[in-house]
């Protein structure tokens, strides 16, 4: 659950070489493990470098971005935007084995990933963006009409996932809470891991993770719309226990997905 | 199918050549079976051609060959003596005579085929001026090849036309599937871009992005494929549902096929595609919707929440009673003749939520 603290580690970043100068923020954003709260609320203020954006007006440290797409107009207009934001693009990448390198040079803290990359799968890069740095957030936002990949991706340790005709307001807020280590569960992927819960009832496979009513009632509710405060109110639970549900109904699911992998890995004589 | 009867013709020729060349001197006109030969072998060649390569005048080229195919059949007459004729020897062209009247079954069909055969058995019988048993079962035999042969050809056209409808069809969809990912990939994304970055800066920019996003959605609507059902008729309730997502519309859907029958799908999607008009009518302007699609395994569930006015519980009874709630009787009652039920709930100020259940009674047809 750490978010790392080598903030200090600057990389050269293919598009902003200004952000990445001088120490981009000075402690974790660790906000998901302790205070409740929907925003990742990193308050701690005053980074001197975050004055080189003009439009930054958020001087708690904002996290450190990776943008990978393989569309070159799409990849550095979202990191223009995102810039413009707040949220400085330490580096960006057009295909899988380049956003492997990139995230070794830069340290980024969230990566905003793209399914359709010209080398390698959505989830592959997941797999191994995390295999390289655990305390990394991947985001994935991808065109809609790919669902198997997005819960692919997402079942490969992901943290959430939006499409990308979502508004820049709803990406940067994503972007924060991701970095703040909280699954960023929009109603579409609620729709999907719910849709993988309910496969995995008949699936012949066995041990298989299970949803307690109460999670799939949580899930349900996120995927009609409701915020968590809602779902909260609604429910009569307080709003850290919703998140807690919610944070479960994918930990369950990457889990399982990790032990699959292990096991297939010694059946293959490989482990 | 045309090389098979000009195989046919060449082979009936030579046999016809090997039987003219041995007889030739029993013949009443021993020349007259050279003349005869001669007249087959030099029909053969362009007959075979024209029939291969003009396909339009395949109908007069058969009509002529039906016609010299006769001919030689009367000449027959002319050439060998009266007594071999009555003893029961073969007409002149022999087998070969069955040629035009295959080449009538592949052009015409059967009609064409009998037609053919009927013509050279009238000439078969003419010049024998006699019924004789082999000559009865040439004449049937050529008539049943005439009739079931052209038969059998346009079974065979008929099944290789579908065929190649099918592999069109196919190809065509595969196609226009890898555009679509193609200009989903590029073209439609920038378009996201541009909407989205208009919008941002407003102003005139602003109504450019309102411009592109318009585009957007008409270009996602034009690639998209239409909806087909499996080949059991079951149909992807989600390929109903995702084009009803929108600006202010979100369809969650597993990533599972949902499948049912195709009519129940189609109910369910229309009712759905109700309720969210509902929402768009009563709502208020700046309400939002969401669509859930459940595949409960014994039962699929489609919700429709929106986030706008709501209403009190009772109003709904005393619209339905003043007879205002035309829209939310048919989606009831749409789901209620598929064996479902639909449920309404709304409070003033906290929007409104549709639940849709129809039960999966098919055996075997549950899970995913």
């Amino acid at each position: 659950m750490d978010a790392d603290a080598h903030s200090e580690k600057t990389g050269p970043g293919t598009v902003d070489g200004g952000a990445g100068s001088g120490g981009t923020r000075p402690g974790t954003v660790d906000a998901g493990a302790g205070s409740g709260g929907t925003r990742p609320a990193t308050m701690d203020a005053g980074t001197d470098s975050a004055g080189t954006r003009p439009e930054t007006v958020d001087a708690g440290g904002p996290p450190r971005l990776l943008v990978v797409d393989d569309h070159p107009i799409w990849r550095d207009g979202i990191a223009d935007r995102l810039a413009a934001a707040g949220l400085p693009v330490v580096g960006t990448a057009g295909d899988g084995a380049q956003a492997l390198r990139v995230a070794r040079a830069t340290r980024p803290q969230v990566v905003l990933l793209d399914l359709h990359l010209p080398d390698l799968g959505g989830a592959e890069v997941t797999r191994r963006l995390l295999a390289a740095d655990p305390s990394v957030r991947v985001l994935v936002l991808s065109a809609s009409g790919e669902r198997q990949d997005v819960l692919d991706a997402v079942t490969a340790g992901a943290t959430g996932y939006l499409t990308k005709s979502a508004s820049l307001e709803d990406v940067v807020a994503a972007v924060r809470a991701a970095a703040a280590g909280e699954a960023v569960f929009t109603p579409g992927l609620a729709g999907l891991v719910l849709g993988e819960y309910r496969r995995l009832v008949t699936a012949p496979e066995k041990e298989t993770p299970r949803l307690t009513n109460r999670e799939t009632e949580v899930l349900r509710l996120v995927a009609k719309g409701l915020t968590y405060r809602e779902i909260a109110e609604r429910l009569v639970l307080s709003h850290r226990t919703v998140q807690n549900h919610v944070q479960n109904t994918l930990t369950k699911l990457q889990l399982h997905n990790k032990a699959q992998l292990v096991r297939y890995a010694l059946e293959q004589g490989l482990g | 199918m045309w090389r098979a009867v000009g195989v046919y013709r060449l082979i009936a020729l030579v046999y016809a050549a090997v039987v003219i060349v041995r007889d030739h001197h029993r013949y009443a006109h021993p020349g007259g079976g050279l003349v005869a030969l001669t007249v087959m072998a030099a029909w053969s060649a362009p007959a075979t051609a024209a029939y291969a390569r003009a396909p339009a005048r395949r109908p007069w080229v058969a009509g002529a060959d039906v016609a010299v195919a006769a001919a030689l059949i009367l000449a027959t007459r002319l050439v060998d003596t009266a007594a071999r004729i009555d003893h029961g020897a073969g007409t002149l062209p022999l087998c070969w005579a069955a040629a035009p009247v295959l080449a009538c079954a592949v052009a015409g069909g059967p009609w064409a085929g009998f037609a053919g055969a009927a013509v050279l058995s009238a000439a078969d019988l003419l010049e024998r001026q006699a019924l004789p048993r082999n000559t009865f079962n040439g004449i049937v035999l050529l008539l049943i090849a005439g009739t079931v042969g052209g038969h059998v050809v346009r079974l065979v056209l008929r099944a290789e036309a579908a065929l190649d409808r099918a592999a069109r069809r196919e190809a065509a969809t595969a196609e226009r599937q890898r555009i679509a990912r193609d200009i989903h990939d590029s073209v439609l994304q920038v378009l996201a871009l541009v909407s989205a970055r208009g919008r941002e800066l407003g102003g005139e920019a602003a109504e450019l992005g309102r411009l592109a996003g318009e585009q957007e959605t008409a270009l996602r609507t034009l690639i998209a494929l239409p909806p087909a059902p499996a080949p059991d008729g079951r149909l992807d309730l989600r390929t109903l549902l995702e084009p009803l997502a929108g600006d202010r519309v979100t369809v969650s859907c597993p990533a599972q096929e949902v499948l049912l029958p195709e009519a129940a799908a189609r109910a369910l999607a229309a009712a759905t595609g109700e309720a969210l008009d509902n929402v768009r009518r009563h709502a208020g302007p700046d309400a939002r919707a969401w669509v859930l699609l459940d595949d409960e395994g014994e039962a699929v569930a489609v919700s429709v929440r929106d986030d706008g006015v709501g209403f009190a519980a009772g109003r709904l009874t005393e619209a339905a009673e003043a007879g205002r709630l035309g829209v939310a009787q048919s989606i009831v009652g749409r789901v209620a003749e598929l064996g479902g039920e639909a449920a309404v709930l709304s409070a003033p100020g906290r929007g409104t939520e549709v639940e849709l259940r129809i039960p999966r009674n098919e055996v075997g047809h549950h899970g995913r």
